[in-house]
């Protein structure tokens, strides 16, 4: 039962229209309306109407070729960039308000998280999991839209000066689409590594934190917590076209290589497509 | 009456005993043994002895009886009063000195209750883990160490001995209204604590649903561990909610110390089960569904709604602790019998 200021928020904020799109989301809910990873679609209605205007008013998000996304299941490939997973959070809203159907993304989190008071509730709710390769083949398994960033924290971690340069892909989610036959789509998310411009990563006080990394952008810590304020910057998320493998989940690790690569290539196309398109009009150039 | 096999069952004083036994009576002569008495107005249907299963009586009964099969229930909780050396005496010691009475006097079929807590509760957990998965209960809190050092002796047993027909299971919360364990009495009281800021998912198996699981493996010959769940798990505080409890949420750096203190005190349930409501730990029952039939038949949603509602067969067990997680484990018992 949500509580009265939830129902009304989600009544403020969301027409009936988006309320019946998550409601036909693909999802496997047992007799109390949750499914095994914490997933709860009425806590995703109420995240959802809270932060919607960041989608629609503050990054302005485009989107293209989201008609691309198959249906059932299917593995989201994206850059990592802007020290923030705004990227993931993004993504996820424009597979709840702009994709048909309406689907349910679910991220992977860092190992952490669960250790979080609020964020980790919150985050499982939302249908978020923790980064373990058995959540992931399960959840494809279910038919469901996993998102994954190959780069990790070497990709969101990177300075302003290699924005948009991919760093090295992981190669996990190439062995769970040949094991699942998952279809892959390439996600460029062009707008999103300027967030927050950082021109230093403390790698001594990262380690000393036990953090990925600690940036320093021209704001921050210089302005304090108005520093730590994303850049409204203009974002545009382009899908790309399916990309099928059949091939033996057990190749070689040489043959998984030239996959990824064929992943890496496909989604570097798209961001440089993206990037052509809008030039450095960061705050108001449409990518699409 | 002497033409049916015998079977022992142990933890008799218990609630889950209370619940299987009617089922069994039907095919089996009963006897039970537990180290606590039978609880007042409540009459074993078959033989009971007091003893505890490390005392050198196990073997008379043993020999007296020549058993077709051995159910042991009798795991004293960790939510007990006794300490950590006590239970791992009477869990761990006693529930090996069992099995190799088992293995002495020939009988076919052994089945042991482990519990899903052998696992432990640890943030790194994926959802849906299986009996392959290593049990790092004690990882984090070494007073689990009797919980996963049972489930050991049984599992080397069950090596050892493939003459025997040997199934493990490690069930989820058990709850119903005839059951008295920690879970069910947390959630039958008016308050039921909650870490704040975290909210597991959890699972539970009904009464009905355990007696249903225990006859299939009665009526199968595989040998194996199982994990055994009920139909969903939903969050903590939605089965408080479901069970028709209130939430008291305490903030966790709190609530640890708090814990410990309270333990010292034997006033509260321990400190190293707190984690089970802090992470999940929520298991796949796909083995145990596939090789045994296994379905569960009341949802998460009425099990829990139906943990108040007044069973008259729990009449006379309600006043009364279930020895599986009972915190009333008479002190006289476990200090006298063990050597």
């Amino acid at each position: 039962m949500l509580s009265r200021w939830k129902q009304r928020l989600i009544k403020s904020r969301l027409t009936p229209e988006i309320l019946k799109r998550i409601d036909s989301a693909p999802m496997q809910l047992n007799s109390a309306g949750f499914d095994d990873w914490g997933l709860d679609p009425e806590t995703v209605k109420v995240a959802l109407a809270a932060i919607r205007w960041l989608y629609t008013d503050y990054f302005r998000v485009e989107t293209v070729g989201i008609e691309n996304v198959p249906e059932g299941r299917v593995l989201l490939i994206a850059n990592h960039g802007g020290q923030v997973p705004i990227d993931g959070l993004l993504i996820s809203m424009s597979m709840l308000l702009d994709a048909n159907p309406a689907r349910i993304v679910r991220g992977m989190v860092e190992r952490w998280v669960p250790a979080l008071p609020f964020i980790s509730t919150l985050f499982m709710r939302c249908g978020q999991m923790v980064g373990d390769h058995r959540n992931c083949r399960e959840l494809l398994e279910k038919d469901q839209a996993v998102m994954v960033f190959p780069e990790g924290t070497r990709g969101s971690g990177k300075t302003i000066y290699h924005r948009y340069q991919l760093q090295r892909f992981g190669t996990g989610f190439i062995r769970l689409a040949l094991e699942t036959k998952t279809p892959i789509i390439p996600v460029a998310v062009v707008g999103c590594e300027e967030i927050y411009p950082s021109i230093a990563d403390l790698k001594p006080l990262a380690r000393l934190l036990k953090i990925p990394y600690v940036p320093i952008t021209p704001f921050f810590p210089l302005l304090g917590p108005l520093g730590a304020i994303p850049l409204p910057t203009k974002v545009t998320l382009r899908f790309g076209k399916p990309i099928r493998f059949d091939a033996d989940p057990d190749s070689s690790d040489a043959e998984v290589e030239k996959m990824v690569d064929q992943v890496k290539d496909a989604l570097k196309a798209e961001i440089n497509k993206g990037l052509k398109k809008r030039r450095e009009r960061l705050f108001t150039g449409s990518a699409k | 009456m002497n033409a049916k096999p015998a079977i022992l069952i142990t933890g008799a004083a218990g609630g889950l005993a209370n619940i299987v036994v009617q089922m069994l009576a039907k095919r089996f002569r009963l006897v039970g043994v537990d180290p606590r008495g039978m609880p007042m107005g409540r009459k074993f249907p078959g033989e009971f002895h007091q003893v505890d299963y490390n005392h050198r009586k196990m073997a008379e009964i043993f020999r007296s009886h020549k058993f077709d099969t051995m159910l042991h229930l009798g795991r004293v909780s960790t939510t007990s009063r006794a300490g950590r050396n006590e239970r791992f005496n009477l869990n761990v010691l006693g529930t090996q000195n069992l099995l190799e009475l088992a293995a002495k006097y020939h009988v076919k079929n052994v089945i042991v209750f482990s519990t899903f807590h052998v696992y432990g509760a640890h943030q790194y957990n994926h959802i849906h883990i299986t009996e392959s998965d290593p049990l790092r209960a004690s990882q984090t809190f070494p007073e689990l160490l009797d919980v996963t050092e049972l489930d050991h002796v049984s599992r080397m047993f069950l090596l050892q001995h493939r003459e025997i027909r040997t199934i493990i299971l490690r069930p989820v919360n058990v709850i119903g209204p005839r059951i008295q364990n920690q879970i069910s009495k947390m959630l039958r009281a008016e308050y039921c604590p909650v870490l704040m800021g975290y909210d597991p998912m959890l699972q539970f198996i009904h009464e009905n649903d355990i007696a249903l699981a225990l006859g299939l493996c009665l009526d199968s010959d595989r040998s194996g561990v199982y994990n055994v769940a009920g139909e969903g798990t939903v969050p903590y505080t939605r089965a408080i909610e479901m069970a028709g409890s209130k939430t008291l949420p305490v903030p966790h750096f709190l609530a640890y110390p708090a814990l410990g203190i309270l333990q010292r005190l034997k006033l509260s349930f321990p400190k190293h089960l707190a984690d089970y409501f802090r992470y999940p730990t929520v298991v796949s029952d796909a083995a145990f569904r596939k090789d045994f039939g296994y379905e569960p038949t009341v949802t998460t949603v009425k099990a829990l709604e139906g943990l108040r509602i007044h069973d008259p067969e729990s009449v006379q067990t309600d006043a009364l602790p279930d020895h599986e997680e009972s915190e009333t484990l008479e002190d006289s018992v476990v200090g006298k019998n063990l050597h």
